[in-house]
């Protein structure tokens, strides 16, 4: 293996047997590069690049014949050959190669036409094994409105549910997660799920803006944008002195520099697991404002939990953005309190509007999967709210609920729905 | 070096107004060069807006100038980008007239030539009389193309704002300077620096026709700082200092052939709808600013066609990728977007057939009366009849 990581026996039969080299050269090269850090792979990647080969080795070589043929034929047309696509490598310049060709958006197609056929067959065994899920998300108690003006874009697909809030409101999300007040420091519903199932690991997911719902957690994958103040701030200085040194000539070689920049173990918990330490460091790097903004961190790293680690319980948690200060776009990776003394302020309606795409992403991602297809609780939350909003199958419990609900009763629940 | 107070730099600003009269002996003599022709301003809404923010009825409210200016103008339901979905090739694509597949990140000119290359070349026009201003500042290539018989001899002058705020910015903050940039005279000094020391090296192309013409274009952008500096609002963006350029350049030398490249609305990439809504209408209104001075100043009312697009759209909500924050899926919603044509011989309506970005360089070409070489586009006739 070129990337000097162990490939799964049953992989590497399967590469021995000659099969990545019978299939379209630009499908078998981005899947062969994908599985060159296998030990950096969550078990649920590994067992999708596994359950997905096996099927091609298994199926009717000229059924797979016809599958690919139209893919071979683009490929020809846009001239695709060993020395532009190498067999075994798959780098940004093929990226470049297929971004830039005419015939882009037709390759496209037939990889989606591709998947359009394997997949109901793939998502046929997961729908076998199947088991309930739980997804939580808590919006910020700043948020300036009601309920009335939440979850709009996704109200059509669920019901709210009437709360009784606590007199406290440091008590609400203990109460919510745990069943038990702030004082008790019980164990989130996330928390009790990965002591339960110490046969999942990455099982039980909780991303989050700020700092405290990921304390002590050991089984919880715990990711949370204030704990990995530090490594942010390493990155950011790093990044900056590599764009300011023109140390690369663009981003394709400032996305290979970034690779070496791991997470040290002083920087969070995470370094701890190198699954986990690749996995944050690829998502604060993946260029799209995880560094900068929290939200988009939170998003951005529940996304790519469920595309890559499909847990089965994820508490997803938002704070408030701060406003952006002026000239800050132009100091992306500037510590923004020392470039600009203008006090950080909360933008509380920005927030507003950011959280109610997001609320639509997260549940879209969720449901792209067959893992969560039918079997699945979601609950979206504002901390103090008197009111949360549910999706889940009719037999979960809290959709029969007419009267308010005790934030404890939500969590005996949750804990029902995941026989805990 | 950063002695300069404000009032001493407004001073030398002012001096530079009063020296501008100097200069009115060149601009007509521009003029008389170029002829009393059709002007034509390409404006793009650059770093991408998707059809569900602006014209989609939910849209509508993000963009309220536009709305406005819609039914004076004509508009076209669908322009869509075929080609290559990044910044850069966007919006060559659009100046060339052929589909661009160069490097994305702007390292390359763009594969065939400019409608600028074309325009200079066939009528004669001095550098003055064709502009590139453009917030993305990896757009310093994109004037001209690589062909030997045309190329950079036949560019526009091209302003890369954003690049000189950013070195400006970045100059205050390594200064560590009272107040850093939140006081404007700290970041007006480096500004004005960059000016006197060589803006070459923010990646500008300004062609020098002479030490008198040299210092006319500084004067110019000069005084449009100061106005971006001390303007009603703080100045913040790198697409407000692009249209004070703008208009300034417009008021100064009254180009025939101007494209103004807004960008701050892809701050989308940074995951914040607000603010990404936010950039869009603040781009509406730099829009509508820009229709104002067309309307008001001589040189261009009733003499100019604008024609006016986003260089591509984003991901839809419904997409693998991650909704808008990207735009390079490659679905409907990163390729379909509309086209708003106003000003001279523009009849108000609107058009249901599809047209594509690549139409804009030859239907500019016409309304120049320049011929074009080999383009993929082909001129709107509803635009030209």
């Amino acid at each position: 293996m070129a990337g000097g990581s162990k490939l799964s026996a049953t992989l590497q039969a399967l590469i021995d047997k000659g099969l990545f080299d019978r299939l379209p050269a630009t499908f078998s090269t981005f899947f062969f590069e994908q599985i060159q850090d296998w030990e950096l792979l969550f078990p649920a990647e590994r067992d999708y690049h596994e359950r997905l080969f096996t099927l091609l080795d298994r199926s009717d070589s000229a059924l797979v014949e016809r599958l690919f043929e139209p893919l071979r034929h683009i490929e020809q047309t846009m001239g695709v050959n060993e020395n532009n696509w190498p067999r075994r490598h798959f780098t940004l310049d093929q990226v470049d190669f297929l971004n830039r060709s005419p015939r882009y958006p037709e390759w496209r197609k037939a990889v989606a036409d591709i998947f359009a056929r394997l997949d109901p067959l793939l998502d046929e065994e997961i729908a076998s094994a199947g088991h309930p899920r739980l997804v939580v998300v808590i919006a910020p108690g700043e948020l300036p409105v009601g309920p009335d003006r939440m979850w709009l874009r996704i109200r059509q697909h669920g019901k709210r549910v009437p709360l009784e809030a606590p007199q406290d409101v440091a008590d609400y999300l203990p109460l919510l997660l745990t069943g038990a007040g702030h004082k008790d420091a019980a164990n989130s519903i996330a928390a009790t799920y990965a002591h339960a199932k110490a046969g999942e690991p990455y099982g039980a997911w909780a991303v989050e803006a700020g700092g405290s719902l990921t304390g002590n957690t050991e089984r919880l994958v715990a990711l949370s944008y204030e704990r990995l103040r530090d490594y942010r701030a390493r990155l950011m200085s790093e990044v900056r002195h590599i764009v300011e040194t023109q140390e690369v000539r663009g981003p394709r070689q400032l996305s290979a520099k970034l690779k070496g920049l791991k997470i040290r173990t002083s920087e969070g918990d995470v370094s701890r697991d190198p699954i986990l330490a690749e996995f944050a460091r690829a998502i604060l790097l993946s260029g799209n404002g995880t560094l900068l903004v929290n939200n988009t961190f939170v998003e951005w790293s529940t996304v790519q939990a469920v595309r890559r680690a499909r847990p089965s319980v994820a508490v997803v948690s938002f704070g408030i953005r701060n406003k952006i200060k002026p000239f800050s776009s132009l100091l992306i990776y500037a510590d923004q309190d020392t470039a600009n003394p203008i006090p950080t302020q909360m933008d509380t309606l920005g927030t507003y509007v950011d959280l109610e795409i997001f609320y639509q992403y997260i549940w879209q991602e969720f449901e792209k999967y067959a893992e969560y297809r039918r079997n699945t609780a979601y609950l979206f939350v504002a901390e103090g709210m008197d009111e949360l909003f549910a999706i889940a199958p009719p037999d979960f419990r809290l959709l029969a609920e007419t009267k308010p609900v005790k934030l404890a009763e939500v969590f005996g629940s949750m804990k029902d729905w995941m026989n805990l | 070096m950063f002695a300069l107070t404000k009032r001493r730099f407004l001073q030398v600003a002012g001096l530079s107004i009063a020296n501008r009269i100097l200069p009115n002996r060149l601009r007509a003599a521009a003029a008389r060069q170029s002829g009393a022709g059709r002007k034509v301003i390409l404006v793009t809404f650059g770093g991408g807006v998707r059809y569900s923010e602006t014209f989609a009825p939910e849209g509508l409210r993000n963009i309220p100038r536009l709305v406005e200016m819609k039914p004076r103008g004509l508009f076209f339901r669908t322009c869509a980008n075929a080609g290559v979905l990044s910044h850069y090739n966007s919006t060559a694509s659009i100046l060339t007239g052929n589909w661009q597949r160069v490097d994305d990140f702007g390292f390359q000119p763009p594969a065939s030539p400019t409608i600028f290359e074309y325009y200079r070349k066939a009528t004669g026009a001095s550098p003055t009389d064709a502009w590139a201003i453009a917030t993305n500042k990896s757009f310093s290539l994109i004037g001209s193309g690589s062909d030997r018989n045309l190329g950079q001899p036949y560019g526009p002058n091209l302003v890369l704002p954003k690049q000189l705020l950013l070195e400006a910015v970045q100059g205050v903050v390594s200064k560590n300077a009272d107040a850093g940039v939140a006081n404007r005279e700290n970041v007006l000094r480096h500004l004005e620096t960059i000016l006197s020391e060589g803006y070459e090296g923010v990646g500008w192309t300004i062609f020098k026709a002479g030490r008198q013409l040299d210092r006319t274009v500084r004067e110019t952008l000069t005084h449009a700082l100061v106005e971006y500096i001390n303007g009603p609002e703080a100045p913040s963006s790198g697409d407000e200092l692009t249209f004070f350029i703008a208009r300034e350049v417009m008021r100064e030398v009254a180009p025939r052939l101007m494209l103004v490249n807004f960008w701050d609305m892809d701050v989308a990439h940074w995951g914040s709808y607000s603010l990404y809504l936010q950039a869009i209408t603040k781009t509406d209104r730099l829009t509508g600013m820009l229709w104002e001075e067309i309307q008001s100043n001589p040189n261009y009312k009733d003499k100019t066609t604008l024609l006016l697009l986003p260089e591509l759209g984003r991901d839809g909500d419904i997409n693998a990728a991650n909704g808008f924050l990207n735009h390079r899926s490659g679905d409907a919603s990163c390729r379909n977007m509309w086209m708003l044509a106003m000003g001279a011989g523009v009849a108000a309506g609107e058009v249901e057939r599809p047209v594509f970005h690549v139409d804009l360089a030859a239907t500019a070409g016409e309304l120049l009366g320049v011929k074009a070489g080999e383009m993929t586009g082909r001129p709107l006739r509803e635009i030209l009849s």
